[in-house]
């Protein structure tokens, strides 16, 4: 298998756009070598000791070739068809690594996965084709004969949008001649069945990005300009280009930089590009975790399938304000106190949110003397990473370092009980019974960077309500974060608000997200880079985006090893 | 319908080609088979099944029990529920009561012999439920414990036998096997942990959970011989397209698309099969949350599906491994499964336990109300593998991993037999399967687990 994450030789680039700033943010992390916990994923200073700034180049990975994902599938069908589609079976997405485009690259599809598109494109082609008036507003013409003109213009025309390219003459004929032989003698049914085989055809359930050699440079392959309309539609807007897209591909707008980042800032325009920010997000905090949650009914009544529901909202709003109504540092989800609650959930933090009903989020400021500030301190993080009944410091501390600094936890050496004792023999804080970890030796390297951030959020019971007391005894808070002693969670956004980490972290998962694979070591430099414009920009995500598609990771490729 | 009316034309014609002749008086299998004829008709063809729950078995002394004193483990009250007393003929335990109707055969005793590359990859669940399904050890490449990213190494037994030629030597029905699912609770997003059924690294075979797609599946009327025959057509020109696409691929991106070729001719097979009928309920059965209701909606419609040869291969995954099923109809059970067990709490496993070999009795209950041959019941033809993904699920221990064979295998397989191995091999009950369907296997096991071992002397009957 291969998440594809190891670099390819020979492919190495210098990257454009200039110096790349050493960055040594983990210089200050704390090393636990002793037990194989050096806790940090791709620690950028193993890479410093190159040839000094303008040196360094990022090498480049082989293309991958993902099939649509469920949400992609079903927007090209909107796409090519208009909506009220019927929901036709497909194989589920997978998420590897937090994302399903990781999975869109590695899963092939099952027999039944296959089966299930030869019957949607048979079901949807009858709904468009037997319905006169659905039909005349697809086909602009009304076919006279099997594979007339009008069949012809047709199919071109349609099969641009479907393949996201033009189609060869060659092509063009092969499926004009498709709806020649099948049609029985009847043009529509021609044109339908031909319809039904495009829908089919490689062309459009995969993308096929593989790249054209590269005049300017034989050791890489670039991406052709119908290629990066692709890349970046399914980037932006979780569905296909539209035409407006492909034209721009056609006359080479998408062949350099300033081309592709117009195109870019015109497609984080459309509200499109809102739903598949948010998709990303969704995935890259993990969010889906928040649907099967339960809780123990006698400890927390009113922690319902509404409530959890809000949670995840109130994540969506948060992302939403912050990368598009307000378009501000997008890292400051981690520190700001403004947040959007309905009634449940202003009832949950205990703050007045006039306007608040059920369906009726409202924006409101946090209080500045409150105990909360940014998302590890909202419902969706605190209750995500909770038991049913406990809260779990060392998932809440694996959480942070995980998701939000990129940092590795190793898992638990095989032959440990990673179960605390349920049953005290005197009654303890959950705290003091994790002392369990820093006791035993096989446990204390890795729980020493995890548990420590983790007891910060203990003033936040399993569904997140605050609380001062753990069975009766209080609660004590404190922590540190990599040898920064902290009061609580409401300090740690402070510390997180100015924390280096947390931009390369974003910077990593949407490179992992936009590439559908792991990134490779050799793509530092490349993720640094892009980082640098995050930087500049102040860390907004649109310029995150923009400097990502218009980085040359995302319009180039190595040469893959083809075997005859 | 008898079942020789699904097989495939072709087939029988690529058949007369191979061997010269113009038509096969009897299918080779079934040749063989008639030797061992059951009794009241003609023995037909076995049929293969995997019944999969999950979480194993509550622990018991004769599982691996850490030196520690532990509140979960009270040797008083954490009594062996599942190991007949006898061996050979037994009195069934209290865990197996509820399949005593059926007399299934029992293998006690075995535990993974697969190596590993990595410490992860040791872990209960997924080394378990790999050795269960696949005689082999997690794919170490690109194997990552902290996010559970897991995909198998093989094929699972069920695609193992679908694939196998000599399985489908006189003909293959509509489709080579089903993957049916129960219970939607998954442990994990990520697609491995919600599949038993696999073709290899990275491909799996989703489960179909909704009756009503089922049965679309199964008992859709049949089609206009034109009509499918244009939808047949089509995919000639597709194929086209993905043989010229699959040159332009690097190794792993072709063995993608060589898959999705080779799903396409079956479709393309199954497309001329759907001019003929399988006749089912007159309407899809209205879905349950119920476990048990809804294992007994899908498992009817797998039977009347087996009764007109639709199949020979299925695998019916309960409950998928390290479910966070919640089982909130029993009582004292507050905590999906998977935490129910590493909170220790024995008796609800216990029940949970029971409560799914009840399920799995209803299975066997249905495939022993069809009949695939005069006299013969589905279950007489059907050889179940039942298996879970470790021997209990507190400390995911593997040892003791719990193995039911039900059915006659067509006239192969005794019946009402415990065999029992201490540290046997996960890896020979396999081979007995395999064996026991008729297919000739020298070995079979992976990774330091492989084995020419059976336990046929114990489980086959004379030939």
């Amino acid at each position: 298998m291969a998440y594809r994450n190891r670099p390819i030789r020979g492919g190495a680039r210098r990257l454009a756009g200039g110096a790349w700033l050493a960055f040594s943010a983990l210089g200050t992390l704390v090393a636990f070598t002793a037990f194989g916990c050096t806790g940090d994923i791709g620690d950028p200073s193993e890479t410093d000791d190159g040839d000094g700034p303008g040196e360094q180049v990022a090498s480049l990975e082989a293309p991958v070739l993902p099939r649509l994902t469920e949400t992609q599938y079903r927007n090209a069908l909107i796409h090519l068809f208009g909506k009220a589609l019927p929901e036709t079976p497909v194989q589920p997405d997978t998420n590897p690594f937090l994302f399903t485009s990781i999975g869109a690259t590695t899963d092939p599809l099952s027999e039944l996965g296959v089966q299930q598109l030869e019957e949607a494109a048979d079901a949807i082609t009858h709904l468009v084709f037997d319905d006169p008036g659905r039909r005349a507003a697809l086909v602009a013409c009304e076919p006279s004969a099997p594979g007339d003109a009008c069949v012809e213009e047709f199919l071109r025309t349609f099969g641009r949008r479907a393949f996201r390219r033009a189609l060869s003459e060659d092509e063009l004929a092969r499926w004009v001649g498709v709806s020649v032989d099948l049609s029985g003698g009847d043009a529509w049914t021609g044109v339908r069945t031909a319809v039904s085989g495009i829908l089919q055809a490689p062309s459009f359930v995969y993308r096929i990005e593989l790249g054209v050699p590269d005049a300017g440079d034989p050791t890489r392959l670039r991406f052709t300009g119908y290629e990066m309309a692709s890349r970046l539609a399914f980037l932006l807007w979780d569905g296909p280009p539209d035409d407006a897209l492909l034209d721009a591909a056609e006359r080479g707008d998408l062949d350099d930089p300033e081309g592709i980042e117009e195109e870019a800032a015109r497609l984080l325009d459309d509200p499109r590009a809102r739903v598949a920010v948010q998709s990303f997000f969704e995935q890259y905090l993990d969010l889906g975790r928040l649907d099967g949650i339960t809780k123990d009914p006698e400890l927390y009544p009113d922690f319902t399938p509404s409530l959890a529901d809000a949670m995840r909202t109130e994540a969506k709003l948060l992302v939403d304000d912050l990368v598009f109504r307000r378009d501000v540092d997008v890292r400051t989800l981690f520190s700001t106190r403004r947040t959007f609650v309905n009634d449940e959930l202003a009832a949950l933090y205990g703050i007045d949110a006039e306007g608040a009903t059920p369906v009726a989020f409202v924006p409101v400021e946090l209080p500045s003397d409150g105990k909360r500030a940014g998302l590890l301190t909202l419902g969706a993080f605190l209750a995500m990473n909770a038991h049913e009944a406990t809260t779990s410091p060392t998932l809440r501390g694996k959480y942070l370092r995980e998701r939000v600094l990129c940092t590795e936890v190793p898992p638990p050496p095989p032959d440990v009980d990673t179960e605390i004792d349920p049953n005290p023999t005197e009654p303890k804080t959950l705290r003091e019974r994790l002392e369990q970890h820093r006791e035993n030796p096989a446990c204390a390297g890795c729980h020493a960077l995890i548990d420590p951030p983790g007891f910060l959020f203990e003033n936040f019971d399993a569904v997140g309500a605050y609380r001062t007391e753990d069975s009766g005894y209080p609660i004590d808070a404190t922590g540190n974060l990599d040898g920064v002693e902290l009061d609580d969670a409401r300090q740690l956004a402070d510390v997180l608000a100015s924390d280096e980490r947390v931009g390369h972290c974003i910077v990593k998962q949407l490179f992992r997200h936009s590439q559908g694979r792991l990134d490779a070591d050799g793509e530092e430099p490349a993720l640094d880079s892009i980082h640098e414009r995050f930087e500049l920009s102040g860390f907004r995500f649109r310029d995150l985006v923009i400097a990502l598609v218009s980085n040359d990771s995302f319009r180039f490729v190595a040469i893959p090893e083809v075997s005859p | 319908m008898t079942n020789r009316s699904l097989l495939p034309r072709r087939t029988f014609l690529r058949g007369a080609l191979a061997t010269g002749t113009v038509a096969l008086a009897l299918p080779p299998l079934e040749a063989m088979y008639s030797s061992r004829a059951l009794a009241g008709g003609v023995a037909p063809e076995p049929i293969f099944g995997i019944f999969f729950w999950a979480n194993g078995l509550p622990w018991n002394s004769k599982h691996s029990t850490s030196a520690a004193p532990d509140p979960g483990f009270d040797p008083s009250v954490s009594v062996d529920l599942w190991t007949p007393n006898e061996i050979g003929p037994y009195t069934p335990s209290t865990l197996l009561s509820p399949l005593a109707a059926h007399a299934p055969n029992v293998i006690t005793g075995l535990e993974p012999k697969t190596d590993w590359v990595t410490g992860g990859e040791t872990d209960g669940h997924m080394r378990g439920f790999m050795v269960a399904l696949t005689s082999d050890r997690v794919n170490p490449e690109g194997f990552y414990h902290n996010s559970h990213t897991l995909t198998a190494s093989r094929e699972s037994l069920d695609q193992f036998v679908a694939k196998h030629d000599a399985f489908y030597a006189s003909g293959v029905p509509r489709f080579r096997s089903l993957v049916l699912g129960v219970s939607p609770a998954r442990f994990h997003q990520y697609g491995h942990w919600n599949s038993i059924s696999y073709n290899g690294p990275n491909s799996l075979n989703p489960p179909i959970m909704d009756p009503g797609q089922l049965f679309n599946l199964l008992f859709a009327p049949p089609g206009d011989a034109t009509v499918l025959e244009r939808r047949a057509k089509v995919l000639d020109a597709v194929l086209d397209d993905y043989h010229s696409l699959r040159t332009r691929l690097g190794a792993a991106d072709r063995a993608r698309i060589d898959a999705h070729v080779e799903h396409i001719d079956e479709v393309q097979r199954r497309l001329e099969l759907s001019t003929l009928a399988c006749e089912g309920p007159a309407q899809p059965p209205a879905t349950s949350s119920d476990l048990l209701t809804e294992t007994s909606n899908m498992a009817d419609l797998l039977a009347l599906g087996l009764k007109c040869g639709i199949t020979r291969v299925f695998s019916f995954m309960l409950t998928s491994p390290a479910t966070t099923h919640l089982f909130s109809n029993i009582g004292d059970v507050v905590n999906d499964m998977h935490t129910t067990c590493h909170a220790g709490q024995w008796g609800a496993v216990r029940d949970i336990t029971h409560y799914q070999m009840q399920a799995f009795a209803i299975l066997l209950d249905k495939l022993a109300a069809v009949e695939v041959a005069p006299g013969v019941t589905a279950l007489d033809a059907s050889l179940v593998y039942g298996t879970s993904e470790y021997g209990e699920g507190w400390k995911h221990g593997v040892q003791e991993m719990p193995v039911v064979l039900a059915g006659k295998a067509a006239g192969r397989l005794k019946t009402g037999i415990h065999v029992r191995e201490v540290a046997g091999n996960m890896a020979k009950a396999h081979v007995t399967v395999l064996r026991g369907l008729g297919l000739d296997i020298g070995s079979y096991g992976f990774h330091a687990s492989e084995t020419s071992d059976d336990f046929g002397a114990d489980l086959y009957t004379a030939v």
